[in-house]
């Protein structure tokens, strides 16, 4: 997605606000935009690729979203306005393409989110860190969905067992006869330093990252670095 | 021999596995796993029982707790074995629904799925369906949460050839009234519902 940096920008010269900004308020917004796009680009592929759930980034997202409106918006009164030119209408197709594309980042973002939220949906409710991570409507959807799961196995096989077999084993015991799954922290994972980080590995040794050094680490061990962004996903 | 129910149960998940399609719930076999673990704990029950009638209060004998040990690991190892079958089976579902863009009926209609699916699974289906709705509608002005996922969109709109009748549809450029064979020039994100669940095939 190199060629989607410039996302926001594009409808302005048609629909820019009433007030110039200074130059350099034009530029700090022109940064600002590009940043969103590719923070969003970035928290999709960690979150591709870590086993575990990450945290909501629910600004970045609602952003998107909100643009991704407004420039519909922009784009319907344009297509029905008769003045705008042959050249515009070219433009306007650019632009809806783009948004096309922008849109399935959100819902990959959205959907690989999801998918590790039902799996790890018991995890989730047993660890109040876990319940941070997620926005609200995730939280609503790790409950109910938890809830309609342990129906089904009920109604399928749990009432037919003598009573005190009946619960899900919520609880891990010393027979790791638990039934919750977790997320395996020890997966490995191949990142890119964005800044100079030192990390301190499973073995007790400390490697020092340089800056766009790429390296096979377990997940664990980057973490806070990941959360941090000084790191990213390959 | 305790435990060959539940294992037959576990060897039915990994064949769907390997042939990769889902095979009929064995409503049977889980009955008999059930039924083998409603044994197993009044057996555990009557060799307690039985073993310290003469002394009440006293712990059992070494002999005693190995045997009730022994009972007591197959039961949960049953039980462990149904819930990883219930469980495989819920998530090949789960791709099914949303490898057909989240369309429930499309899902259900399909005869030879539903064939294949426990009462309780439909129901399953059912109420996840309704959940699934609930996420979907937080951003559904802006975007539509169970669209196709399979690679971003290179152009706005897509050549396609109507493979199934699928009556007519609303888009964008008013209503169009798809018959097999023909072919249409149509922007991307209307039909795309339909080509993930087969209706129309991109040329």
């Amino acid at each position: 997605m190199e060629d989607g940096g410039d996302d926001g920008r594009r409808p302005q010269p048609v629909g820019s606000p009433g007030s110039v900004p200074r130059d350099l308020d034009r530029e700090l917004d022109r940064l600002d935009d590009e940043r969103m796009l590719d923070k969003l680009t970035r928290y999709w592929i960690d979150e591709r690729n870590s086993p575990d759930i990450l945290v909501w980034q629910g600004l970045v997202v609602e952003e998107t979203l909100d643009k991704l409106q407004a420039q519909a918006e922009m784009v319907q009164k344009l297509q029905e306005d008769p003045r705008t030119s042959e050249e515009e209408h070219f433009r306007i197709v650019l632009i809806q393409t783009e948004a096309e594309r922008v849109k399935f980042l959100v819902r990959s973002y959205l959907r690989t989110r999801l998918h590790k939220i039902e799996k790890y949906a018991a995890y989730i409710i047993q660890t109040p860190e876990m319940r941070g991570r997620l926005s609200v409507t995730e939280l609503a959807h790790a409950q109910k969905y938890h809830a309609l799961l342990t129906a089904h196995f009920h109604s399928s096989a749990l009432s037919g067992l003598p009573e005190s077999m009946r619960s899900l084993d919520d609880d891990e015991d010393e027979s790791g006869r638990g039934t919750v799954t977790r997320p395996n922290k020890a997966q490995g994972l191949f990142i890119r330093a964005r800044r100079r980080c030192p990390v301190s590995l499973p073995n007790g040794g400390i490697l020092e990252l340089e800056k766009g050094a790429i390296h096979l680490i377990p997940y664990e061990a980057i973490e806070a670095l990941l959360r941090l962004g000084d790191v990213e996903c390959l | 021999m305790f435990g060959d129910a539940a294992t037959g149960l576990i060897n039915e998940a990994r064949h769907s596995k390997a042939l990769d399609t889902l095979i009929s719930y064995n409503d049977e076999m889980v009955r008999n796993v059930v039924r083998e673990i409603r044994t197993l704990d009044a057996d555990m029950e009557t060799a307690f029982k039985e073993n310290t009638d003469d002394i009440p209060d006293s712990p059992p004998s070494a002999n005693v707790m190995c045997e009730i040990n022994v009972y007591h690991a197959s039961a949960h190892r049953n039980k462990r074995c149904l819930l990883a079958y219930l469980s495989y089976r819920i998530d090949r579902l789960k791709d099914s629904y949303w490898a057909s863009g989240g369309a429930l009926p499309h899902v259900l209609n399909d005869q030879d799925l539903r064939q294949k699916m426990s009462p309780h699974e439909v129901d399953f289906l059912r109420q996840y369906n309704a959940l699934i709705m609930d996420y979907r509608s937080d951003v559904l002005d802006v975007l539509d949460v169970a669209g196709g996922l399979l690679s971003p969109p290179k152009d706005l709109y897509v050549q396609v050839r109507v493979v199934r009748d699928c009556g007519t549809i609303h888009t964008e450029l008013g209503t169009i009234d798809f018959q097999k064979g023909q072919r249409f020039m149509i922007r991307r994100s209307d039909v795309e519902h339909l080509i993930v669940q087969g209706y129309l095939e991109p040329v």
